[in-house]
């Protein structure tokens, strides 16, 4: 939604913004109440960007609305520092840095760790600044005396100190928050914050540093809500101690939640809905205390029934109402068994009938890659899992351009083989080397990075994505290095990202599904995204786990000509479990045995040993002989 | 009329189409083998069948009853049994309290001794948890556990995995002694010897789909068959 | 110059106050092993359970009625929730159980405070166990005492019923793997809703039981949260032992620095638990793989 049409959000939130003073009045909303959801929405911005775009539930924004408020209230009242703008910008400073260092303890876990702790910094930050530091903060008392804000010009001195040139004043810096914020969810730090909250694991296995990014997102919800505090220290004259109180962090969520998480405005909606009805409630309805209750029993009915809340809902409708106009096409939602299903196999057929034919991209050149020797190699490579050795000594090498697969019976150690091969996991001892390069016990972000990708056997997308923002996500590490901090270019300055983006759909043959999301996809299809992901990483050295895993098979005849086509110029090892089908595919195989390495050759090689077959009948031809 | 038949199952992972109209039947007393290369769809057989993964379609009727889409419970109070690939006990209670909370919503439940008798390792064991098992004693306790439940039929996805060939040797003897005594029994099991000997009868499953039905007899006097599915 | 007598005071304060922690920590703990999901409302459980046993109070002056209606409410609000909201958040993201539940904790509290007002109630401890205790070197508020055994008793029945029980055996093997529970023909959604239950008994108890001590309010659970929060992170969460050393090591961190500067109690406490979170990442009698 944000995503295509610059500049028309902004358009529209300035048209609010302009237009707001003169309609909601009208619509019983005190001057006071504005300003309010005014801040509110500052300090819900940096959170969306948190918890809708990266999908982390921090109940404890509050500490950092306080610090900033604290700070920029103390540099204002204690300790006379006359330029107003100034001060903010110092408290939300002071605030990031706070951010940071709290972010390193925080985001040391993730889920519902991350939410206690949060839960546990709210609750730490408002009892140190009730005590501890009360000389500075004011303790229950808070900082009085906050001035208004003013703005020196050189003839005269416009103090904001009205309802509506206060309203102004922090109109125009919601409008820069807004500005800055959409800027920073369209850059591509903003694209990887969404592969994050998707699929953290696949966002790293591509090659980003997710840490990095979590952090940054941190960092900036904390510099927004710093910022928001300070505003409200303007907006109030004086800076309360309740700004810390964890109430104020569950309020930001619930409010964010009513809204709509990832809409960025959908803290401002929550905050009008939650101040509004809070007004209307106690004072027109008369329910005195119970305008709480009924605000909670609003929250939850939300969340069972309405899970992308208002804005979400009001999109949902709006999808509907245009839906039903277009009968053809089916809802969204619609199981796959109905006309999406049809269409897609229709695709899936035509594919069939004339595969593509498209030339090889040619392996990004690294620094250091190089043409000789092996591209991969392990030395004695060995995994112990408690009391069980599950592989032995592997001894293994792979050349430039060769096409290699790996099979072996049941308890063969194939798969811990392989996550060894892709460091998904470390080995117990041993050596791999990849373009000569020490990779032992590297993590998979830093592998990808040097030209090593794997595609999982069960499908890890970016589910909430279309087909183009995935493989635009894997393009990026590429393009980018693992932490960039390119907050505010847009994506389409990223030299090489549409070419490379568009290559990689052609080549997996999803060009015509582009646009499409990832939940409207065939199974095929989405497959087809699982090789284009690691495709888009521009690997010298792909490794494929199960690409034929739950398929058809007509899809697997589809897949093999898939990859035999994507398979020029570029090094592959591929395991699976379809034999059949895999000799179809590779030139080279090596076949393990209960953890060890039993032979290894050419196709014709291995078909014709005895060896193997005796491996995998288990010593049937014995016991036959026996009888 | 067979203990169990299944006609038609289609299992997925997500959208991933695992099973393809998978049709098979057990008569009582049978020993039934499902053979096949490891990821062929045997293991999602066996799940399917016990409602631990929901079949998108197709019908199981066992003993005269629909099963296909209920839930494990149902399904177990019914009279199957599970013995999974990784056994799954619970490492953190002792031997006895396996066995006690497996009996525990089985009307026919086998007592105590009855299992220790078949089973004296785990007479010696019983005090002691899960965790400090060997890893033949814990295939041992899970399939006590699902013994114990006096069930109408057990399937056993790979029990002699990872096993010493000795102990292995133990426990097909003690499969055979069951089978003998008319246990009916789903078998998947990829160690071919040990799996011939103890069935009857065999599937032979291929990238999901049942390729090949015959009386183990048959396979033997043919092991082409074995080696086109199975081999390389 | 440390004052002994009021040293060894705060760490039997201490004492009492691990001990009440560890018990409303077993209950989050265990719900959060078996079922996966946090519960933001147990602070809230806690405080309905003060306010049952209140009501239970006032009308029969019997302290043993109100324990008992405490612990008996709790476990009604447990399965209620469980039952009715918690069953149909199973297949949907982390974030929105934590979102429910918060939202739950929000209405109970926010209902108390329209029915009893916000202004905090006392509840007397019954007669027989009010007044001060000598205990030679110093003297000790009896209920306190008390509550220490009270407490120490419910833990020990909590931890009888878990090992050495049937049900025990139950929700054990289920915290461990609730689909084999299953597949053993026990229906394990009713495992589920009994380890709510139990789960926000052990709250409810712990808020009737603690209440002549802080007196009771809407907002009393709000502290208690945040604490339970930091012993399960101390303890590993999913472990019930993990609870008990965690709630222990809370109590004692927080009775001691108040001695000295009540401020820095949750300080030390935040202390305690980062050091925990940089060494030992999964708590200290916690287990992998329980994100």
């Amino acid at each position: 939604m944000i995503k295509q049409r610059a500049l028309v959000v902004e358009a529209l939130t300035a048209v609010g913004l302009v237009a707001a003073p003169f309609v909601l009045p009208g619509l019983g909303f005190t001057p006071t109440t504005i300003n309010r959801i005014l801040v509110w929405g500052m300090f819900g911005i940096g959170f969306d960007i948190l918890f809708g775009f990266t999908g982390l539930l921090s109940f404890g924004q509050s500490a950092f609305f306080g610090t900033g408020g604290m700070v920029a209230a103390y540099l204002l009242t204690v300790a006379s520092f006359p330029y107003v703008t100034a001060a903010l910008a110092l408290g939300a400073i002071a605030t990031s840095i706070v951010g940071y260092v709290v972010g390193l303890i925080a985001l040391r876990r993730t889920g519902i760790y991350f939410a206690m702790i949060t839960v546990a910094i709210a609750e730490v930050f408002f009892f140190v600044e009730f005590n501890p530091l009360s000389d500075l903060t004011g303790g229950e008392n808070g900082l009085p005396g906050v001035p208004p804000p003013a703005i020196f010009l050189g003839f005269t001195t416009i103090h904001f100190d009205s309802d509506a040139l206060l309203y102004a004043f922090l109109a125009f810096w919601y409008f820069v928050g807004m500005v800055i914020a959409l800027r920073i969810v369209r850059s591509p730090v903003g694209a990887v914050l969404r592969a994050i909250r998707d699929n953290p694991t696949r966002a790293a296995a591509v090659g980003h540093d997710v840490h990095g990014y979590k952090m940054t997102a941190f960092v900036v919800a904390a510099a927004y809500a710093g910022f928001a505090g300070g505003l409200l220290g303007l907006m109030q004259g004086f800076m309360p101690p309740d700004a810390f109180m964890f109430e104020t962090s569950g309020q930001l969520v619930m409010q964010t939640a009513i809204g709509g998480a990832g809409t960025l405005v959908g803290p401002l909606v929550g905050a009008a809905v939650w101040l509004y009805l809070s007004d209307f409630l106690q004072t027109t309805l008369h329910l005195g205390a119970a305008w709480k209750l009924v605000l909670g029993v609003i929250f939850v009915l939300l969340v069972c029934f309405l899970r992308r809340g208002l804005i979400g809902g009001i999109e949902d409708l709006y999808r509907l109402l245009t839906r039903s106009r277009k009968k053809a096409e089916p809802g969204e939602d619609a199981p796959m068994a109905g006309a999406a299903m049809q269409n897609a196999q229709k695709a899936a057929t035509a594919h069939l009938a004339c595969p593509p034919a498209i030339a090889a991209m040619p392996a990004r050149q690294r620094g250091t890659d190089r043409r000789t020797g092996p591209i991969l190699q392990a030395n004695r490579l060995t995994k112990r899992y408690g009391g069980i050795t599950a592989n032995c000594g592997i001894d293994f090498a792979v050349n430039h351009g060769e096409l290699r697969g790996i099979i072996g019976p049941n308890g063969a150690g194939k798969t811990t083989f392989f996550k060894m091969l892709t460091c998904e996991v470390p080995p117990s001892s041993g050596r791999i080397l990849f373009e000569g390069v020490d990779i032992t016990g590297m993590r998979m972000t830093d592998v990808c990075q040097l030209g090593l990708t794997k595609s999982y056997q069960i499908n890890q997308l970016f589910n909430r994505l279309t087909v183009r923002e995935n493989l635009t996500i894997a393009a990026l590490a590429d393009l980018r290095g693992k932490f960039r901090l390119d907050l505010f270019k847009s994506l389409r300055s990223v030299p090489g990202l549409t070419g490379q983006v568009g290559h990689t759909l052609e080549l997996v043959d999803l060009v015509q599904r582009a646009d499409t999301p990832v939940s409207d996809l065939a199974y095929g299809e989405k497959r087809r995204l699982e090789v284009g992901l690691a495709l888009a990483t521009s690997p010298s050295l792909l490794l494929l786990d199960e690409p034929l895993a739950g398929m058809s098979p007509r899809e697997r005849l589809e897949t093999v000509r898939l990859l035999k086509s994507i398979a020029r110029g570029r090094t592959m090892i591929i395991i699976d479990h379809d034999v059949d089908s895999l000799f179809e595919l590779v030139e080279r195989v090596t076949v393990l045995q209960e953890g060890r390495v039993l032979v290894e050759g050419t196709l014709d090689q291995i078909k014709g040993n005895s060896r193997v077959q005796e491996a995998y009948l288990g010593g049937v031809h014995r016991m036959l002989a026996a009888e | 009329m067979n203990l169990l038949e299944v006609t038609r199952l289609n299992t997925y992972y997500g959208d991933s189409h695992i099973l393809f109209d998978v049709a098979l039947h057990v008569e009582r007393k049978e020993v039934v083998a499902l053979l096949g290369r490891n990821g062929a769809g045997k293991s999602t057989t066996l799940k399917s069948l016990m409602g631990v993964v929901t079949p998108r379609e197709g019908s199981i009727v066992f003993d005269g009853v629909e099963i296909a889409g209920s839930k494990s419970h149902s399904i177990a109070r019914a009279g199957m049994q599970l013995v999974h690939e990784d056994r799954r006990i619970f490492g953190s209670l002792n031997v006895e309290e396996n066995l006690v909370l497996a009996g525990l919503t089985s009307e026919n439940r086998w007592p105590l001794e009855r299992i220790y008798a078949m089973f004296p390792q785990l007479k010696e064991r019983r005090t002691s948890r899960g965790t400090d098992l060997s890893g033949g004693e814990q295939q041992m306790l899970a399939i006590a556990r699902a013994l114990i439940r006096d069930p109408k039929i057990i399937l056993l996805d790979e029990p002699f995995e990872g096993l010493a060939p000795v102990i292995v040797r133990d426990l097909v003897k003690a499969c055979r002694d069951l089978a003998d005594a008319g246990q009916t029994m789903i078998l998947v099991e990829q160690n071919l010897p040990a799996a011939l000997t103890l069935a009857n009868r065999a599937y032979i499953i291929n990238n999901g789909h049942i390729a090949h039905e015959a009386p183990t007899s048959a396979l033997k006097a043919r092991p082409k068959v074995l080696e086109r599915y199975l081999g390389v | 110059m440390i004052n002994w007598a009021n040293f060894i005071s705060q760490c039997f304060n201490g004492l009492v106050l691990g001990a009440l922690l560890a018990l409303i920590s077993s209950g989050l703990t265990i719900i959060y092993g078996t079922l996966g999901v946090l519960n933001l409302a147990h602070g809230a459980m806690f405080m309905l359970g003060g306010y049952a046993g209140w009501l239970a109070y006032s009308y029969t002056s019997s302290f043993v009625a109100a324990v008992c209606a405490g612990a008996l409410f709790g476990m009604i609000v447990g399965v209620l929730v469980e039952r009715v909201i918690i069953r149909h958040f199973y297949n949907r993201p982390h974030e929105d159980q934590l979102l429910v539940t918060f939202g739950l904790g929000i209405i109970f509290v926010e209902t108390v405070r329209f029915f009893f007002g916000s202004l905090s109630k006392t509840v007397s401890p019954p007669p027989p166990l009010a007044g001060i205790t000598s205990l030679g070197f110093m003297l000790y508020p009896t209920y306190r005492l008390a509550l220490l055994g009270i407490v120490a008793v419910a833990l020990l029945a909590l931890y009888l019923t878990l090992y050495r029980t049937r049900i025990g055996m139950i929700v054990r093997a289920g915290i461990e793997d609730a689909v084999m529970v299953d597949a053993l023909g026990i229906d394990v959604y009713k495992v589920f809703m009994l380890v709510f239950g139990i789960g926000a008994m052990a709250a409810g108890f712990a808020g009737i039981v603690n209440a002549p001590v802080v007196s009771i309010a809407p907002d009393v659970g709000e502290a208690i949260l945040v604490q339970t929060f930091v012993v399960v992170v101390i303890g590993g969460v999913g472990s019930f032992p993990g609870a008990i050393l965690g709630g222990l090591i809370a109590g004692e961190i927080i009775s001691i620095t108040s001695m000295f500067n009540p401020g820095y109690a949750y300080v030390m406490l935040f202390v305690a638990m980062t050091l925990v979170l940089v060494l030992r990442p999964y708590g200290l009698l916690g287990t992998a793989g329980r994100e």
